[in-house]
């Protein structure tokens, strides 16, 4: 078998294997949606406030967020089906087999990236039904799925090296909480127009902020080129950084199961 | 109080030290809460309306409450617990009285919302609370919401372990807190809360509950602000405790 039919096989039982898991599918779609939800209703009224960006609704504003967010719960499954291999013996018997090594990589940063597109416009286009307007209109749909893409890669390929050092189902999810505390300490839920001392020093360097303000800025203002080159920049990082860690974290592992 | 509720009580209280994962993070999560609301929408506080003249005085009583219902929730996972390994058969094959195992439950849930309640009354004066209406009447009405809403979790996940007999249970256990909290004023004051939450939030008795809890840190506080928040807690404590006792029917050989 050639290495991109590998490469197709692999990625194809990595989303398969995601549908086909509604009960690890379902929660990472349904819970940032449900907390939008929330948020946008409650904090509606903030949107009066001098310094806060101009915007239809919190719902237009917090979008973005909702997104980024749906990309971390997808990628932590990424993770998670990538220690499940292992607990499994699925990955001793693929090591055994003469498959290319960069291919169980690749099938599962696939995954990832199709899940984090494909939630993109799921969450755009439920928000669009409670009266969301995109101001970049369908092109900064399109450009915001492909960032979600990209971030699922990027926090995808994290969480697989997570879960190829530790083999551990249960690790991968206890390592959830560490991405939820990055998104709080940033400009997710509040914009930093409005944040002050430490918080705002915190929320500034946070790279989360940047990455949701350039897909907010898609939502809110329109096509802004700065915004997406922001935001592009922070999930491209992530992929490259998220690669390379997950890279080492394979060579570890092949040479821990080759004794 | 039988020697059996202070027995389960006590049990309850030894896991912390030997189980420290499963308290830690009804630790932590009210300090996280405390620092990322009050700092990261410290905005919210010049917006006409809000109640609090710091938002700080608005997150800290809603911190305490989130610690105190997640140290209730605990004891629902450590029955759930009990239930998987057989101990809890035994102690239902044991001459105990029944009603001691809940009422011990409820008992640790009370002492184990002491330590987030303690944690974040630090972190709040650290961040500068200004207990506008005293300080012990401020924490005094806290202190009674808090354990309050820690029995009220705790009647909850008990009821919910009883039923399912699974730590699979606990993500439910935690998400229907989770509701009820975001379902009220958690974020906003009812005047600021618009649509369908405003509607929602009217009607939760949560509410009632974040105004006693927060009563004592915006203002002097009056009789008026303090009993509608008695008479929810008592309510959701009948109507839970109740679920868990039922709950607890189903499971008797």
């Amino acid at each position: 078998m050639s290495a991109l039919r590998q490469y197709g096989a692999l990625s194809r039982r990595s989303i398969v294997n995601t549908i086909r898991q509604p009960a690890a599918i379902v929660p990472a779609l349904v819970f940032p949606l449900i907390f939008l939800a929330l948020t946008a209703a409650a904090l509606d009224r903030s949107t009066d406030l001098p310094g806060f960006p101009r915007v239809d609704s919190f719902l237009q504003f917090a979008v973005a967020t909702t997104i980024v967010q749906g990309s971390l719960f997808g990628a932590i499954a990424a993770g998670a089906d990538m220690a499940k291999d292992i607990e499994g013996g699925f990955f001793e018997r693929l090591v055994a087999s003469p498959v290319a090594r960069t291919s169980i990589l690749v099938g599962r940063l696939a995954g990832a990236a199709t899940l984090g597109f494909t939630q993109a416009w799921i969450y755009l286009g439920i928000t669009s039904l409670f009266g969301l307007e995109v101001e970049g209109g369908a092109v900064a749909m399109v450009l915001i799925s492909l960032v979600s893409a990209v971030v699922g890669a990027g926090i995808g390929s994290l969480a697989v090296a997570f879960g190829l050092r530790t083999g551990s189902n249960e690790a991968v999810q206890g390592a959830f909480p560490l991405l939820f505390v990055l998104l709080f300490f940033s400009s997710a839920f509040f914009p930093r127009t409005l944040m002050e001392g430490w918080f705002a020093g915190v929320a500034g360097a946070n790279p989360i902020s940047h990455l949701i303000e350039g897909l907010r800025s898609l939502v809110i203002t329109g096509l802004d080129a700065g915004e997406l080159l922001n935001a592009l920049a922070v999930a491209a990082g992530l992929l490259v950084l998220g690669i390379a860690a997950a890279a080492a974290a394979l060579r570890g592992r092949l040479k821990a199961a080759h004794g | 109080m039988s020697a059996v509720t202070w027995a389960v009580a006590r049990r309850s209280l030894v896991l912390i030290p030997r189980l420290p994962s499963t308290f830690v993070p009804s630790m932590v999560m009210p300090i996280f809460f405390t620092i990322v609301f009050s700092e990261g929408f410290r905005g919210l506080a010049n917006l006409p309306g809000f109640p609090a003249r710091e938002t700080v005085d608005w997150f800290v009583p809603m911190s305490a409450i989130m610690g105190a219902g997640f140290a209730g929730i605990t004891l629902g996972m450590g029955v759930a617990r009990d239930l998987e390994g057989g101990f809890y058969d035994r102690l239902l094959s044991s001459p105990a009285p029944r009603p001691s195992l809940i009422t011990g439950s409820l008992m640790a849930a009370a002492a184990r919302s002491l330590l987030p309640f303690a944690l974040v009354m630090v972190v709040g004066v650290l961040m500068g609370a200004s207990f506008a209406g005293g300080v012990v009447p401020s924490v005094g009405l806290l202190l009674v919401a808090a354990t309050g809403v820690s029995m009220i979790t705790a009647g909850w996940s008990v009821a919910i372990a009883l039923r399912l007999k699974t730590q699979q249970s606990a993500p439910l256990m935690q998400v229907g807190f989770f509701l009820l909290m975001f379902l009220s004023t958690l974020q906003m004051p009812l005047n600021l809360l618009t649509g369908w939450l405003h509607d929602v939030a009217r009607i939760n008795p949560m509410t009632q509950v974040l105004d006693l809890a927060r009563a004592g840190f915006l203002d002097l506080v009056s009789w008026g602000q303090v009993w509608p928040g008695l008479v929810a807690l008592a309510g959701m404590l009948v109507v839970l405790v109740g679920f868990a006792a039922r709950s607890l029917q189903k499971v008797i050989p």
